[in-house]
């Protein structure tokens, strides 16, 4: 089983290992083989004591080397004859088989039945249509085919040459046949010593002899048995099943025992044991039936970083960094499991830190029947640079653009990862739309990345230390007019500033964040120039002299330092796609009194949304998703001092739809409620239609914000929409009707909502 | 701001004798009781009169007057002083702009009135309008938070163009009823006067006709429909109100600013902060804590641990297919 991992790769790879999971992967191949050729494979054939070696799996992959699909073959000269003795064929010729039959001529075969080349009973040979053989090839594989305890024994019936050169092959053979069993059990003989090579029940040995020999295997397979540890993990059930099976046999036979080997296999290869062989059957001339499993227990894990070209190399990440993101059922000791491997797959791809990732369970040499996991990394280059540039121009009076409108912008962004092997990154961008003048509209982040503050060996734990220096620009929705104004001129607030906090993952989607920010806001108009009130324009179209005041210390300039605290509790999951479970946020500022006019405020929100499955839809391939109810509020407030920028906007795709951002108002507490019903559309993947209702409303504390901006822009202060819409994957249409002003409009946006 | 010196009142010659007279006694009836400074403020929507109000009771032509023409944004002032008693009238611009309140309109007569204190706010409409809209609750609001509710204890409400005729088949004094009566009815809901403070606050009424067609009467003063000389019964109105026992409104900076909502609260963030931290805080982490205890794992952890076991490899489950005889 190979996982691949790359970046845009991860689904093809995966599906192509999910489709050769269940049984015979090359992987499982290879390690049977392995297994087989080890260990219990060298077990002579049939011996008296009934054993049974299986090469069942090991057939195919030599099949693959021995015999390259290649056309050069030779015709055979017998002319046009019924069948020719097996005799006839010459040593130097290499023939074709286009035709295999085999035919049952055992006791159980009744009356002679015919099975092509597809018989399960032959699936390990070498021996296919198609294939081509010499002579000693073809007695090599009858010979391997009766050697490997199967069949009591294995002949060419006849051999037709075919008009075009040829030969038709059927090949008789009689089931190995033994005491007819009514009992079944599983043993798990992984790790256990290998058996002595028994010996050999001999022609010249005098029965009493034969029945000491027999004796003693059964003391010494009693013996081995009992050493086994460790239990089996096949369920009562499945073995039941086996039960079922054997008894409506009655007699034991290859064909039985195959069947009994492909039940339990599926059954452990369905579970994601991949590893899981059977490897023998014992205990056969007595009633019970004993299988002999290996589990496929990891014996280790091995890490290995390899480069473009596919060489070993000295990784530099640091083997901790990887270690931890193993689930333990890939540690020593457990029973590999697919699920495991793809859990580790995922985990490892999620540090961004590979470009390619292989998780490979292959047989551990040392200890039979065990798998070392070899984790195959390759690592990405850790320092990037990126460059990009645009030219922005705006059409000039004439609806042509004017020379001097055109402007050469753009952003440069680097990363450092994976500093020191830990995992550890630097990452910076700088965007500027004018780099003529780029003073005007600077925009730039650096961001260090911590991770593993409690050490990278603590498991339980994972606390990341992040800082950055960010100066930001954003459009103010405060300052934004009502829906029966002319446009208010537009207010940008700059933030400039540096952060650090510390983000605690509790589990994976719950988070806990708290740090420290200090920053410097400037509030701009258009022309870029500092500003102290917002404007808006009369009915004349003049702008109106002071309105509110757009900073706390209303110089244009404030500057603050304030704690900031992060906590959500998600548990969402999604089941076929639609999510569904509780999210919850509560997020904190705390003014510290320190900055422009010593600013001390308590600023908090607290979001809670749910999603109801409604139809009590379970989660499995190929259900449609669940009829969903979403149910949303948010309350959100601020005692203490307020600056106008840091008022809670209403209104927007994100707080009440079907209004513009800040359309509703900007207040100091706000209360939005909001539901949403999902129904999936039958037949349609991927696409669901909703209706929605929401409300929202400044609870009456527009006032409590210094220039009341919402009723300065003439705004509502509360208003609710409700509509519907259509969603196709991460698009969405709706049409949302403004309760306010009674109309509707048709909206297409990109992403959730909730 | 400092007050112009009062001048004398030489308008009030002009009324006629009669008007003169009861103006005197009104003055007189004031001064009895310890008031000798009268402060009025005119307020109302634009163009229903107010500076003409304000000319017909000082008798001269103080504030400008035109028929088409907003007085521009600035409040003006008129002192005149006779027999030791000063009379101030306080003429504002309309408080609409637009269709809206001109909330700098308010702010300059706000500061305008900055150390002044208010006697009688006369609340200038027109009588012949039919129709109320949102227009007037606004001013009216505007009005109240910009010098608190109590101001309408201090209120008359001014209806002038009362030399009308009223729309065909309704009694001039029917159609007077009903135009006060929706006034009032806004004035209150817009001063969020309820009913059972509405005793508190009479909201007496007074007819003005300021037109130079007013008809007059015997002694030569302006009359109204009934026949009552409606500047000495405007003057009466106002002594009533002056009198009626509430608290004249001192503006000063706190009025003017309200209560700063910066400050509310602010000294329980410590408290509140505790709060969010011990009630909230906690409660979402105890969420978060139980999703972790009875959190679903992977469908396959699930069935791996159904299989195989917790996870530590010694204590694996031992499984029921075990051999008993092995």
């Amino acid at each position: 089983m190979v996982f691949t991992s790359g970046a845009m790769s991860i689904s093809s790879s995966d599906a192509k290992s999910r489709s050769s999971a269940p049984r015979n992967g090359a992987l499982a191949s290879a390690i049977s083989a392995a297994v087989a050729s080890g260990g219990t494979g060298r077990r002579p054939p049939g011996s008296g004591g009934g054993f049974l070696s299986w090469l069942f799996t090991a057939g195919p992959a030599q099949a693959a080397e021995e015999n390259p699909p290649s056309r050069d073959w030779d015709a055979h000269d017998f002319g046009p004859r019924m069948t020719v003795p097996f005799e006839r064929l010459k040593g130097a010729k290499r023939y074709k088989v286009s035709e295999l039959k085999f035919l049952d001529r055992g006791p159980l075969g009744g009356d002679a039945r015919v099975t092509g080349a597809d018989d399960p009973l032959f699936e390990g040979s070498a021996l296919q249509p198609g294939g081509v053989f010499t002579r000693s090839q073809l007695l090599g594989e009858l010979e391997a085919l009766s050697s490997s305890g199967m069949f009591e024994r294995v002949n060419v019936d006849a051999i037709r040459p075919q008009p075009d050169g040829t030969l038709g092959l059927t090949v008789s053979y009689a089931e190995s046949l033994w005491a007819p069993a009514t009992r079944f059990s599983c043993v798990n003989v992984g790790g256990l010593v290998p058996p002595q090579a028994d010996e050999t029940e001999d022609d010249d040995m005098t029965l009493r002899e034969k029945m000491a020999l027999q004796r003693r295997q059964d003391q010494e397979y009693q013996r081995r048995l009992r050493s086994a540890t460790k239990p089996c993990i096949l369920p009562e059930p499945v073995r039941g099943e086996v039960v079922q099976m054997v008894r409506k046999q009655g007699r034991v036979s290859a064909r039985l025992l195959q069947r009994i080997r492909d039940h339990v296999l599926s059954w452990y290869h369905n579970e994601g044991f991949v590893c899981a062989q059977l490897v023998n059957f014992g205990n056969l001339h007595t009633d019970e039936v004993v299988g002999e499993v290996v589990e496929g227990e990891v014996t280790g894990v091995d890490y290995q970083f390899l480069d473009k070209l596919g060489n070993v190399i000295e990784g530099k990440t640091k083997l901790p960094v990887i270690d931890r993101e193993l689930p333990h059922q890939l540690r020593a000791g457990h029973i590999f499991n697919i699920g495991a491997g793809r859990q580790a797959l995922k985990n490892l791809n999620a540090l961004s830190l590979f470009s390619n990732i292989e998780v490979n369970p292959s047989p551990d040499e040392t200890k039979e029947g065990g798998v070392l996991v070899e984790i195959k990394l390759h690592e990405l280059n850790p320092k990037s640079v990126d460059v990009t540039t645009e030219w922005n121009f705006v059409p000039g009076p004439g609806g042509r653009p004017t020379l001097e409108s055109i402007q050469p912008g753009g952003s440069v962004a680097f990363e450092h990862r994976n500093i020191g092997g830990l995992n550890r990154s630097l990452a910076g961008s700088v965007t500027s739309s004018n780099l003529l003048n780029p003073q005007d509209d600077l925009s730039f982040k650096f961001e260090y990345t911590h991770p593993y503050l409690d050490g990278v060996e603590d498991r339980s734990r994972n606390r990341i230390f992040k800082t950055s220096c960010f100066n930001t620009r954003k459009l103010s929705p405060v300052f934004v007019a009502g829906p029966n104004m002319a446009d208010a001129p537009p207010i940008w607030i700059d933030r400039v500033g540096i952060k650090a906090n510390i983000t605690e993952n509790l589990t994976k989607q719950s988070t806990f964040t708290y740090g420290l920010v200090m920053e410097e806001i400037t509030t701009r108009d258009e022309s870029n120039d500092v500003c102290t009130h917002g404007l808006r324009r009369t009915a004349t179209g003049a702008l109106g002299m002071n309105g509110p005041p757009t900073t706390f210390s209303g110089t244009g300039v404030d500057r603050m330092a304030f704690l900031q605290a992060n906590l959500t509790r998600d548990n969402t999951e999604f089941v076929n796609g639609a999510t569904i479970g509780d999210r919850c946020i509560f997020q904190l500022d705390q003014g510290l009194g320190i900055g422009s006019k010593n600013p001390f405020f308590n600023r908090h929100q607290l979001t809670v949304t749910k999603f109801v499955n409604l139809n009590k839809q379970k989660n499995g391939a190929g259900k449609p998703p669940p009829a969903v109810l979403v149910a949303h509020g948010r309350y959100a407030g601020c005692v203490g001092d307020l600056p106008s920028y840091d008022a809670f906007a209403l209104g927007g795709p994100h707080s009440v739809r079907g209004y513009g951002m800040g359309e509703l108002g900007a207040s100091r507490n706000l209360l939005e409620v909001a539901t949403e019903v999902r129904l999936p559309v039958p037949m349609v993947k991927n696409t669901q239609v909703y209706a929605f209702a929401e409300h929202g409303t400044d609870l009456g504390s527009s006032k409590d914000v210094k220039g009341n901006p919402t009723e300065y822009f003439r705004r509502a202060g509360h208003g609710s929409s409700y509509g519907v819409g259509i969603k196709l994957g991460p698009l969405r249409a709706e049409y949302a009707v403004d309760h306010n002003a009674g109309t509707g409009a048709l909206f297409f946006r990109y992403g959730e909502r909730f | 701001m400092a007050a112009p010196i009062p001048r004398e009142w030489t308008g009030l010659q002009q009324f006629p004798a009669a008007t003169q007279t009861s103006l005197h006694e009104l003055l007189g009836k004031l001064k009895e009781e310890n008031v000798s400074t009268l402060t009025i403020l005119v307020m109302g929507k634009g163009g229903v009169g107010k500076s003409s109000t304000v000319n017909s009771i000082v008798g001269e032509r103080v504030a400008n007057v035109s028929a088409f023409q907003s007085e521009g944004l600035r409040p003006m002032m008129c002192s005149r002083t006779r027999a030791g008693f000063t009379l101030n009238i306080i003429d504002t611009p309309g408080l609409i702009e637009g269709g809206y309140i001109n909330e700098q309109a308010v702010e300059i007569i706000k500061r305008f009135l900055l150390e002044k204190t208010i006697d009688v706010l006369l609340y200038v409409d027109r009588l012949d309008t039919y129709r109320m809209d949102t227009l007037d609750e606004q001013v009216i609001r505007a009005i109240t938070t910009s010098f608190g509710k109590a101001i309408w204890r201090r209120t008359l409400v001014v209806l002038t163009h009362a030399q009308l005729s009223p729309p065909d088949g309704i009694e001039y004094n029917d159609f007077l009823k009903r135009r006060s009566d929706s006034l009032l009815k806004y004035i209150r809901s817009g001063a969020g006067i309820g009913k059972r403070e509405s005793a508190d606050y009479p909201l007496p009424l007074a007819l003005v006709e300021n037109s130079g067609r007013c008809k007059t009467n015997e002694n030569g003063a302006k009359i109204l429909p009934d026949g009552t000389p409606w500047i000495p019964n405007l003057m009466k109105e106002i002594t009533i109100v002056v009198s009626n026992g509430s608290k004249s409104i001192h503006v000063d900076q706190k009025l003017i600013d309200g209560p700063n909502p910066n400050n509310r609260w602010k000294k329980y963030i410590p408290l509140i902060l505790a709060v969010q931290y011990f009630f909230v805080v906690k409660g979402i982490r105890r969420a978060i804590h139980s999703d972790i205890a009875n959190g679903k794992l992977d469908d396959w952890e699930q069935r791996y641990r159904d299989l195989v076991g917790s996870g530590n490899p010694v204590d694996l489950k031992v499984s029921s297919s075990r051999n008993p005889k092995a």
